[in-house]
């Protein structure tokens, strides 16, 4: 019996070609994308899970009752763990981590790293495996640190690492440290990722500020004892709070800010690990949020529903053909059971074949779609237990609704109608229903890429206040002291005609290639207000290398001579002063007063996605700068590049040169939005071109029911475009009905994308028009060329078939 | 006794009127018999064989099949009942075109869930029986009608019938292949099987032992 059926199966898609072929390649190419797709989302939604105790450990953070509404601070003082582990109840291991980049010797040669300063109960808390050393504590003293296992092997080759001494760059010294571990490397799917692990004691900043508690750099994690609750747990740390960080809460509350409902002004609260690779902070609660990877498996799954509807709608067509067999077994003892299994059959036949073929399909297509979307996904993301059998499930499931649905239909026909061929039923509204609702998907996937396009667009050509395109920022990776280096690379490129300017600063614009992002915030009192400002500490000609004009006042100069008391701000920050006179401000702190000499115009030092906040600049050659600005002349860029790189090479030997321009800078900073638009993209294209090969088979089907309908009306005299129109029609006016579904609902998403962006492109009616437009089109043109035909062919000829 | 029809009634509501397809239809048949069932178009001869052979229903009346009451048992055991006793063959054959000859004679037996040896030996019984051997590999789109026929015959004699329904057999063929497939009915009528045939045409009917006559869903 069953042999029979796969038989009868075989030759019936043999004898199908057209639309066993269009079923194929639309399922295959749906489950290959799909495949990819879901592989992406799991990637990302695995970050972090490989802890054990990814459920029971919490990433500390404080909320802040401002003036202006709550805010959110993961960074801690130095004192806070170990005064939070002796002075509230109920913690069971706590452990500091900062990252930073640290650079190490060992034999005169240099190497950047990651590294990671971290307390060794870090190493309870979380998963990282030690593979040669103290599995409890890697780094026993203050003098040890540990290696990863591919860097060690990078610093030592296949030579024993164990015992060795490396020098680390502290400020200006060179500090000697001895390796006792090595860990296994970190894997991809990680928040933290680090190729070296020092004490967090260690670090330059830890002595000064032991006992500071209004100075943050670095995150804690703690493990609750047994038994105590979350709640139990803030409750306990609200006097401690209170304590520690009375002068804060002090100007809070002269500053007029309101109390939470337990009246807190400052309230401790934890967030669970696994969930710290998807919360934003932005809005003063944290709201943990996984939309991406879901929205890229949403996407998966709508278009595997446009090549089911496809087959869903080619096989009750097709059904239609088979009306005699359908008849036939029935009068030779076939109950419906059968029947249905013999139909189900064959549709999980296409369905394994096209997933066969697909996985082949996604194999292929694996590298580049890494590099497309930029993921560090592979298909191993996919195959965990749970995962395939729920795939299998859903393959089940997704055949008995597909397959099974036209089986069931047609396994219920009587028989006598059934030899008859005669099959009258209000099939035609599922199918018109399948096809709406295809096309509903595909212009809400357009509508969205040429939303998403235009709005990266926009921040791409946004004028950001500062000159992108001809500087070269380049981070100062290397051992020599910054200053020195930002000078002679001044005087190496002085006689070059092309090169404008040099300058340096704290920080980059955009993300480098160094892929370092920072913010540094200073907070003082005005006039018994509290204020708080973004910092950036800047070289000489900073503001003439990157075209910021002034507002008002002067920027640095070397004339004035010592201008580390001056300060030069922001419209935002002298918006925040609230003086008449910005250049009258004088701003007291401990011992010294700052003068503000100049105000800038407005410039996104920061992500395009935020708005412009305050900035204050200072020059103070005590502290470093980290990056390198050079201005060229539009002339010869590439030429200009060139000759900064080699300047480089002369100056900073031992250090890799990571330069590039502010606008790849820029780019890089929506990286997340452009990888959105690449899967948007192909999602709407892979969904208008499967609703089309529904389509395109739909059609070739109507011709075929109505072709002696077609030569009637010839014969009576109709023309060949007034037919083709007749047939197109129907279909057409299934595509405006979507579009008219698809329009609000993708205004809808894309208005509430749209406004996470304070700088934005307005929704205009145009870009929902022209997706409905490039629907109807496209749409036309697979139903026309087929229609077409059908009405230009000799009416003769289809009448005598009948 | 085969079967025994009492009383049948079949009819349509169209536009508020009752069309009777069959009124008040009496007759039985005895196993061996040969019936020729005649008349003109739309007298109601097809529809009276589809309801001897259960593919229709009819509305009211009594029917016993080998003394089974067909109008009150359930549709599956009524579904059963035909299976195991009663063969059809069609004016155009109703072969399944994917199929070989050798499959397609084979299908009935596999919904009656015989083993695979002696499913092949029971068509290659057939096959010799029928002379059609050497097209058992062929598909039927490969065959002449009067074969195609043949094939058609052997498929609903394949799993031993009691009572074998013919519509109008010989309709698509020309007179000399028809007269090969009325003699073979005869001839399988003279083996004992009970043959109830629709047709056009006198001749043909002279086959039968016994003709009924219909008009207008009527027996005359």
């Amino acid at each position: 019996m069953f042999k029979n059926y796969l038989k009868i199966a075989w030759r019936n898609l043999l004898k199908n070609k057209v639309f066993t072929t269009a079923n194929l390649i639309g399922l295959s190419t749906a489950f290959a994308i799909a495949i990819l797709l879901g592989m992406t989302a799991m990637f990302d939604l695995s970050f972090d899970q490989f802890h054990k105790k990814k459920d029971t450990v919490y990433q500390l953070y404080l909320s802040n009752q401002t003036p202006k509404g709550t805010t959110i601070s993961v960074v801690n003082p130095i004192p806070l763990a170990t005064a939070l582990k002796e002075e509230v109840p109920g913690i069971k291991h706590i452990a500091r981590s900062l990252s930073q980049d640290a650079l190490i010797t060992y034999q005169n040669k240099d190497f950047d790293l990651d590294a990671e300063y971290v307390d060794n109960d870090f190493f309870t808390l979380f998963s990282y495996p030690v593979i040669i050393g103290n599995t409890q504590e890697p780094i026993p003293n203050k003098n040890s640190i540990a290696l990863s296992e591919s860097t060690a092997k990078k610093i030592f080759g296949d030579g024993n690492a164990i015992g060795e001494t490396i020098f680390l760059q502290q400020g200006r010294e060179q500090v000697p440290f001895t390796v006792a571990s090595i860990l296994k490397d970190t894997p991809v799917n990680t928040s933290v990722d680090f190729d070296i692990v020092i004490p967090f004691e260690s670090h330059r900043e830890y002595l000064p500020n032991i006992g500071i508690w209004d100075s943050y750099n670095h995150l804690v994690y703690l493990e609750l004892e047994e038994g105590v609750s979350l709640s139990q747990f803030e409750k306990n740390t609200r006097s401690f709070t209170n304590q520690h960080y009375e002068n804060q809460i002090e100007s809070m509350v002269r500053d007029g800010a309101l109390p939470d409902t337990n009246g807190q002004y400052k309230q401790f609260h934890l967030l669970p690990y696994s969930d710290v690779a998807f919360v934003s902070y932005a809005t003063g609660i944290a709201i943990v949020n996984r939309t991406f990877p879901y929205l890229i498996l949403g996407i998966a799954l709508l278009i595997i529903f446009i090549a089911c509807a496809n087959f869903i709608n080619m096989n009750i067509a097709l059904g239609e053909k088979r009306l005699k067999e359908i008849g036939m077994r029935k009068t030779l003892g076939a109950v419906k059971r059968q029947l249905f299994g013999q139909f189900w059959l064959e549709s999980i036949l296409i369905f394994v074949v096209s997933i066969v073929l697909g996985l082949i399909a996604a194999h292929l297509l694996l590298d580049p779609f890494k590099t497309l979307f930029n993921t560090q996904a592979t298909l191993s993301n996919l195959s965990k237990p749970v995962i395939l059998v729920g795939f299998f499930l859903s393959l089940l499931l997704i055949t008995l609704i597909a397959g099974g649905y036209p089986a069931l239909i047609l396994s219920k026909l009587n028989a006598i109608r059934a030899l008859k061929g005669k099959w009258e039923m209000g099939k035609n509204r599922l199918r018109n229903g399948l096809i709406v609702l295809q096309f509903v998907i595909a212009i809400v996937l357009i509508s969205g890429t040429i939303v998403l396009h235009g709005q990266i667009q926009y921040m791409r050509n946004k004028d950001l206040g500062y000159n992108k395109e001809q500087v070269v920022s380049i981070p100062l990776n290397g051992k020599m002291d910054s200053y020195r280096v930002v000078q002679l690379l001044r005087e190496e490129l002085k006689n070059n005609p092309n090169i404008l300017s040099v300058s340096g600063a704290d920080n980059n614009l955009g993300r480098g290639r160094d892929g370092s992002l920072s913010t540094s915030k200073w907070r003082f009192d005005y006039k018994e207000r509290s204020i708080g400002t973004n910092v950036l500490t800047v070289d000489h000609d900073y503001l003439k290398t990157l075209d910021i004009p002034l507002v008002s006042g002067r920027s640095f100069s070397k004339e004035y001579g010592a201008d580390s008391l001056s300060i030069v701000i922001n419209e935002t920050m002298a918006k925040e002063l609230n003086e008449k006179d910005p250049l009258s401000v004088k701003i007291q702190e401990d011992e010294a007063t700052y003068t503000i000499i100049g105000v800038l115009k407005d410039y996104h030092f920061q992500n395009i996605n935020r708005e412009i906040e305050p900035l204050t600049l200072f020059m103070n050659t005590d502290w470093d700068l980290y990056y390198a600005y050079v201005k060229v002349s539009p002339a010869a860029i590439a030429k200009s590049y060139d000759a900064i790189k080699a300047a480089w090479g002369k100056v900073e030997p031992q250090a890799e040169f990571l330069g590039s321009f502010l606008d790849e800078n820029v780019d890089r900073t929506f990286r997340r939005e452009k990888t959105m638009a690449t899967i948007i993209t192909s999602g709407s294209v892979l969904g208008i071109l499967l609703s089309c090969i529904g389509l395109f088979a739909m059609s070739m089907l109507v011709v075929t029911q109505r072709t002696k309908e077609i030569g009637v009306r010839k014969v009576i005299g109709a023309s060949v475009s007034s037919i083709t129109l007749l047939l197109t029609k129907d279909f057409l006016k299934l595509v405006g009905f979507a579009f008219l579904i698809a329009a609000p609902l993708a205004w809808y998403f894309l208005n509430n994308w749209l406004e996470s962006y304070p700088f934005r492109i307005t929704l205009s009616p145009l870009y929902f028009a022209m997706a409905g437009f490039l629907a109807m089109l496209i749409a036309f043109l697979t139903v026309g060329a087929r229609t077409i035909r059908a009405a230009s062919a000799n009416p003769v000829k289809s009448l005598r078939t009948e | 006794m085969l079967l025994q029809l009492h009383n049948i009634f079949k009819w349509v509501n169209s536009g508020g009127q009752r069309i009777f397809l069959l009124k008040d239809i009496n007759f039985e048949v005895r196993e061996g018999e040969f019936i020729s069932i005649m008349g003109p178009s739309g007298s109601g001869k097809s529809t009276l064989l589809n309801v001897i052979g259960m593919l229709d229903g009819f509305d009211e009346g009594e029917y016993q099949f080998l003394d089974e009451p067909v109008h009150s048992i359930k549709e599956k055991h009524r579904a059963n009942l035909y299976k195991e006793y009663i063969g059809f063959v069609f004016q155009s054959y109703h072969l399944l075109d994917e199929l070989t000859v050798k499959e397609n004679l084979e299908m009935p037996l596999l919904y009656k869930k015989y083993k695979g040896a002696e499913r092949k030996a029971m068509v290659a019984d057939m096959l010799d029986r029928f002379n059609i051997v050497g097209k058992k590999d062929l598909f039927p789109a490969q065959l002449s009608g009067g074969q195609q026929q043949l094939v058609g015959i052997a498929r609903a004699l394949i799993s031993n019938p009691k009572l074998i329904l013919a519509d109008e057999p010989t309709g698509n063929l020309n007179s000399k292949q028809g007269e090969e497939i009325m003699q073979l009915f005869k001839q399988l009528n003279e083996e004992g099987v009970t043959i109830i045939q629709v047709t056009h045409s006198e001749k043909n009917a002279a086959y039968g032992s016994r003709i009924i006559n219909l008009l207008d869903g009527r027996m005359i």
